[in-house]
């Protein structure tokens, strides 16, 4: 930031409430404005009445609607049945090859696995398909690119202290999944660093044993260390962040509210906010340095030595221009008032704290740059001072050794009570209003034997918690058609809607419980069910009951049509050059058009906000993707003209035609069928029809038709970007 | 939709969820159906928005002059005598400043000439808008909160000083509730890079509404020229077989709204290859309306392309168009901490170049329906830190408004002896924000949109129009 700045203030009480007054102060307002109406309006639920908190009822899977064994399939033919829709035939099977590849992993078939697919006639054709994707250590990368996202990932977030090593959190994530880490086991890790469930063992030989971390789980509390967006208050932002992350991605409830006031809407006290904050309000952030024994001996060696080389060339500078310095210094001090001038003559040490104080106030009009040295200096003399400041930048140091920032209960802060925050601004406590660490929704509070945060992820994950189940089988649903059961990922409040399927999502909560939480297990479910291999074409005639039942397809009588995110797009785009460099894990990187050398996916490229410059680039916001400051359940699709430009004319896309068109000559052969065949299929996943031979044939025909033209033609078509 | 640069999915079930975009469709009709009917521009997304919808606005576009850094106010258009110069005055109070603080104020070297019909002054670092000044109203009482670049940038820009959400831009704001107005360009464009990425921002509205950054030379937008070696013919060809070979795959999802979306979209960008370009060629532009604008001449060359770029986007119908003075990514130009004389060299690339597009602007009767707007994220102090510069001051500052409606030759407000707060008739940002939007026939108090139900507005309760500047 501005090296000129008006000085801040000391008092960092006072400093604090002031950033926090801006924040918080405009919700406020019109918050309050709200409060009438909302009133007037509706009533607020009880946690009786508000169907997300009610006990998860798993009821029999309905029988007599369909010949499939699959559960899902049961539930969704029976609300079709009961709405007269009927629902579309499946899908050509190389249709819903790319369809799962792309939503399993991200990239599109290759060649090579559509044929192996298609040789495979055997009843268990699919569920290899399904099995090796899962396997896959790209399907972390895809599944894990859609957590972060909710849990709001971020490279860069203003002054965000945890910054660096900030991907080890990201990875640790897609490692987790790759793993089939259970949820409940990937939730507790990240709120506690623990991913136990039991955390103490008694052996039958009445030993008693704790079980502590695994060390990588050190890892999964990036979550809560990317809250903090500066230094300054970062211990508040943690808990702040912490309780409206987790209450949005894990509870799916806008628990945000109610730090100013009640909830309007859902059965939520500001004081449940606070209790909730107060699990959080030991934590403070620390940095781990992760660098080896030798790397430390070797970084203090380069340390000492640069400090020397520096200290060398500072004090012959110092040396040369001390008369010009001196001279402006005593002006400078003398223009100051008797008292200023007395205290900051003494030396540091013998200053008393008030003097010290003045000090500090004057420093910046005592602190003297450059140009007016070189103002008052013999102008000959100049050139060789510019050289001492040339040299002294050239004296690089040597970078960082690397770490994580991580966060830690400080028993200081532990020790202190917690108290409702008058509009959210921690200088401004209600001592009338303290507050015990505690959950929201539930009458009797726990003991917290075994730490505020463990004890916070049992009650979370526990299976009478009715929200955690629902709101995660509800998230990996949508992941998968677009749409989730219930319609608000992010909010099972009262403003949030009803279920389109309330049974079935009831019965994938309960069964993911029994399936101890296996995340795999659930895609599995459901990317093998008849649901999931629909087709999605429709004519509106031919369908013309379907369409005035549920034109929204809520039912889904037909598979919904997804666009290919930003990732997606860009690595399926690099598959097809063949420049697809598949690395898992390390620093995020800046995205390149450069297809001539290997490029790394896409959920490896930075993102994130910084109100000086642009973090991400033009292409991930051309393609919606969010900077990770805000929850977000769902990326928006937008359909915008200068996404039409980045296929149509982008360097990317003229490499990747190019290439393409390279690798047709390169098959040897001049039969145009069979390598137009290999472009449909490397492209879209499947062969062309026999009228896309013809027009291809008759666009090749004429002069400008080159192979490379026709490659592009391929990658501009809807059904590239728009997967059926 | 069919004159926008945006389609969006139905098929997404972009209807439901509460990321900050989609609370969007979440009002009931949604602005596919009923909503749109009513609004005087076709694609407008805030019904009931015009203040008068029989009545055409007075402003068609608007031209928004942002010098990015902090212009001071005390050397150009709010003249103060030096008495105070040399002596230290208490800087308590000043912005997060609690500590007991002497500053001393600095003398202003510059010298003020009365012009026009009006009289007003204007400093000798502007002599040509001098000329203007009967155009002019002078506003010498514009405050807002925020002390330090970034968050002043951002009040300016969104009206808002929290980051719980993020804030859409006043052009995006335009952009959404107006609509474009031109088929083949977007409806807010930037020229000139910002202080910030904010400045472009759609924030919850999108980025669909955001600002398309015009950059400089022949190709504007990136991506929107083909490959060198690609003749018109072969382009043409190949979108005309692009759609035959779509034709099929378009049939069997002619229910998904993406899809037909995306046929608008390539015909926008098909457009748009032709069209910006267009707009950006000078070749047609006299050289006498160039040497107007001081194209050609070292100093002003650059800004004066941007404005007559802009002068050419008003006519095309672009509605907001931002441009950006001295944003270096960092703090921006005029942030003359160390010498006031770092504000010499940027006057001398403003100042001809914006008069010259106040007069081009007139005597092509544009100013009549076209709002120019004058300002910076905040002004700056009386005083320095001990240097011959001046500090960031957000508590009183000058901008201006010319064209639309606005009374020219007017001073409104005054700051305080030293020119540091203003006293007189002050003016929030929010205020000047609620008179752009009233020139363009906008209720400011209808701009708001839904967040998980809450409300979110551009300008609070309790900012208005200021009338006084307004026929």
């Amino acid at each position: 930031m501005d090296q000129r700045c008006p000085p801040r203030p000391h008092c960092s009480a006072r400093r604090s409430a002031i950033s926090w007054v801006r924040i918080v102060l405009p919700w406020l307002a019109f918050s309050l404005a709200l409060v009438e109406s909302a009133a007037a309006a509706r009533e607020i639920p009880r946690v009786a009445d508000l169907w997300s908190l009610q006990p998860v009822v798993r009821s029999p899977i309905p029988a007599g609607f369909t010949d499939s064994t699959n559960a899902v399939d049961a539930f969704i033919a029976e609300a079709c049945h009961k709405r007269g829709l009927s629902a579309l035939p499946a899908a050509d099977p190389l249709v819903w090859l790319r369809r799962v590849s792309l939503d399993l992993t991200g990239l599109p078939p290759t060649p090579a696995e559509q044929d192996q697919f298609l040789r495979d006639t055997s009843a268990t054709g699919r569920e290899q398909v399904v099995e090796r994707l899962l396997a896959s250590e790209q399907y972390g990368v895809r599944y894990g690119r859609h957590w972060l996202d909710v849990l709001r990932y971020a490279d860069v977030d203003n002054d965000m202290p945890a910054g660096p090593g900030i991907h080890l959190w990201r990875d640790w994530i897609i490692t987790a999944l790759n793993h089939d880490l259970p949820y409940d086991a990937f939730v507790r890790a990240q709120i506690s660093g623990n991913r136990a469930a039991r955390r103490r063992i008694i052996s039958p030989e009445g030993h008693l044993s704790t079980v502590g971390p695994r060390p990588e789980d050190l890892f999964a509390l990036g979550f809560l260390a990317r809250g903090a967006v500066s230094r300054e208050n970062a211990d508040h932002q943690l808990a702040f962040s912490a309780v409206e992350t987790l209450s949005t991605a894990f509870l799916g409830m806008t628990i945000g509210c109610a730090r100013c006031h009640d909830h309007f809407f859902d059965p939520l006290k500001q004081a449940d906010f606070y209790s909730l904050k107060a699990v959080f309000d030991p934590l403070v952030l620390r940095p781990v340095e992760l660098a080896t024994s030798a790397e430390r001996f070797a970084q203090g060696r380069a340390v000492e030595e640069h400090d020397a080389r520096v200290q060398e060339v500072v004090t012959a500078m110092r040396e040369y221009i001390a008369p010009y310095h001196t001279r402006l210094y005593e002006e400078r001090l003398s223009a100051l008032p008797a008292d200023a001038q007395a205290a900051i003559r003494k030396p540091a040490a013998q200053r008393t704290a008030a003097e010290q104080k003045v000090a500090d106030d004057y420093h910046p009009i005592l602190r003297i740059d450059p140009s007016k040295i070189k103002a008052v200096m013999p102008p000959e003399r100049i050139p060789r001072y510019d050289e001492f400041l040339k040299q002294i930048g050239a004296l690089k140091a040597p970078p960082p050794l690397p770490v994580f920032w991580t966060v830690a209960d400080d028993p200081k802060r532990a020790a202190e009570k917690s108290y409702v925050l008058t509009t959210g601004d921690p200088a401004r406590p209600k001592l009338s209003q303290e507050v015990t660490p505690g959950f929201p929704f539930i009458t009797s509070q726990p003991e917290f034997r075994d730490g505020r945060r463990e004890t916070l992820g049992d009650w979370l994950t526990s299976p009478t918690n009715s929200l955690f189940a629902r709101v995660v089988v509800n998230r990996i649903w949508q992941w998968h058609f677009g749409t989730g059961l219930h319609p608000s990922a992010n909010d099972f409040g009262a403003l949030g809607g009803k279920p389109s399927h309330p049974r079935l999502l009831d019965w994938l909560a309960a069964e993911f419980v029994a399936q101890k939480y296996s995340m795999k297990w659930l895609h599995r479910l459901i990317v093998t069910s008849e649901t999931y291999r629909r087709a999605s074409a429709s004519h509106r005639e031919q369908d013309a009951a379907n369409h005035r039942i549920d034109p929204d397809n809520t039912y889904l009588w037909r598979f919904p049509l997804n666009r290919l995110d930003a990732e997606s797009l860009r690595d399926s785009l690099l598959q097809i050059a063949g420049a697809l460099d598949l690395t898992a894990g390390g620093k995020s990187i800046e995205a390149s058009t450069n297809t001539l050398v290997p490029q790394r996916r896409t959920a490896y490229v930075r993102r994130g906000y910084q109100a000086s410059r642009e973090v991400m680039s033009p292409y991930l916001q051309t393609f919606d993707v969010e900077d990770g400051r805000t929850v977000c359940p769902r990326r928006t699709q937008t359909v915008t003209a200068p996404q039409a430009l980045f296929l149509m004319n982008s360097q990317l896309v003229d490499n990747v035609a190019g290439q393409l068109a390279e690798r047709w000559r390169q098959t040897g052969t001049n039969d145009l069928a069979a390598r137009m065949t290999l472009a449909f299929r490397t492209v879209l996943g499947r062969p062309p029809s026999e009228s896309e031979q013809a027009t291809a044939r008759a666009y090749l025909q004429d002069e400008t038709g080159t192979e490379k033209n026709l490659a592009w033609l391929i990658l501009n078509l809807d059904e590239f970007l728009y997967v059926p | 939709m069919s004159h926008n640069l945006v389609g969006r999915s139905h098929d997404a079930g972009a209807f439901s969820g509460h990321s900050r975009r989609q609370f969007l469709f979440q009002t009931t009709a949604g602005f596919f159906g009923a909503a749109l009917g009513s609004l005087w521009a076709q694609d407008g997304r805030i019904a009931g928005a015009r203040i008068t919808p029989e009545l055409p606005p007075r402003a068609k576009s608007v031209i928004f002059l942002f010098m990015c850094g902090g212009v001071s106010h005390i050397d150009t258009f709010d003249p103060k005598d030096n008495k105070w110069a040399g002596k230290l005055i208490d800087a308590i109070g000043f912005g997060d400043n609690l500590a007991e603080m002497k500053r001393p104020v600095i003398p202003c070297r510059r010298t003020f000439t009365r012009y026009g019909e009006s009289g007003i002054p204007v400093s000798d670092w502007f002599p040509n808008l001098g000329g203007v000044v009967d155009e002019l109203a002078i506003v010498r009482s514009m405050w807002c909160h925020e002390t330090n670049h970034f968050p002043a940038v951002t009040e300016m820009a969104t009206g808002h000083r929290d980051r719980v959400v993020e804030h859409a831009s006043l052009g995006s704001w335009v952009n959404y509730a107006l609509g474009s107005e031109n088929q083949n360009l977007p409806a807010f464009v930037n020229l000139g890079r910002p202080s910030s990425p904010i400045q472009l921002s759609g924030g919850y509205l999108g980025a669909a509404f955001a600002a398309t950054p015009f950059q400089p030379g022949p190709v504007p937008i990136p991506d929107l020229q083909p490959p060198p070696g690609t003749s018109s013919v072969d382009r043409e060809r190949r979108l005309r077989t692009l759609a035959e070979l779509n034709r099929g795959f378009r049939e069997q999802h002619e229910i998904h709204s993406a899809i037909a979306a995306r046929t608008r979209a390539y015909e926008l960008a098909a457009r748009m290859q032709l069209s910006a370009p267009e707009a950006v060629d000078f070749g047609t532009e006299p050289e006498a309306v160039k040497r107007l604008y001081g194209i050609g001449a070292k100093e002003t060359d650059e800004f004066g392309k941007r404005l007559l770029l802009a002068r050419r986007l008003v006519e095309r119908g672009v509605r907001f168009i931002q441009v950006c003075h001295a944003g270096n990514g960092g703090n921006g130009g005029w942030d003359s901490h160390d010498d006031m004389e770092g504000h010499a060299p940027l006057c001398r690339q403003t100042d001809l170049p914006i008069a010259g597009l106040i007069r081009d602007l007139k005597q092509r009767g544009l100013l009549e329906d076209t709002l120019v707007v004058w300002t910076s994220e905040f002004g700056r102090t009386p005083w320095s830190q001990n240097t011959t510069g001046r500090d960031h001051n957000p508590k009183g500052f000058t901008s201006w408004l010319a064209g639309a409606g606005v009374r020219g030759g007017t001073i409104l407000g005054a700051t305080d002896d030293v020119g540091y707060r203003a006293v007189e008739s002050p003016v929030y940002i929010n205020d000047l924000q609620a008179t752009i939007v009233n020139r363009l026939g906008l209720d400011h108090r209808k701009l708001e949109v839904a967040i998980n139900g809450r409300p979110v507005r551009l300008i609070e309760e309790g900012s208005k129009p200021v009338q006084a500047i307004l026929d």
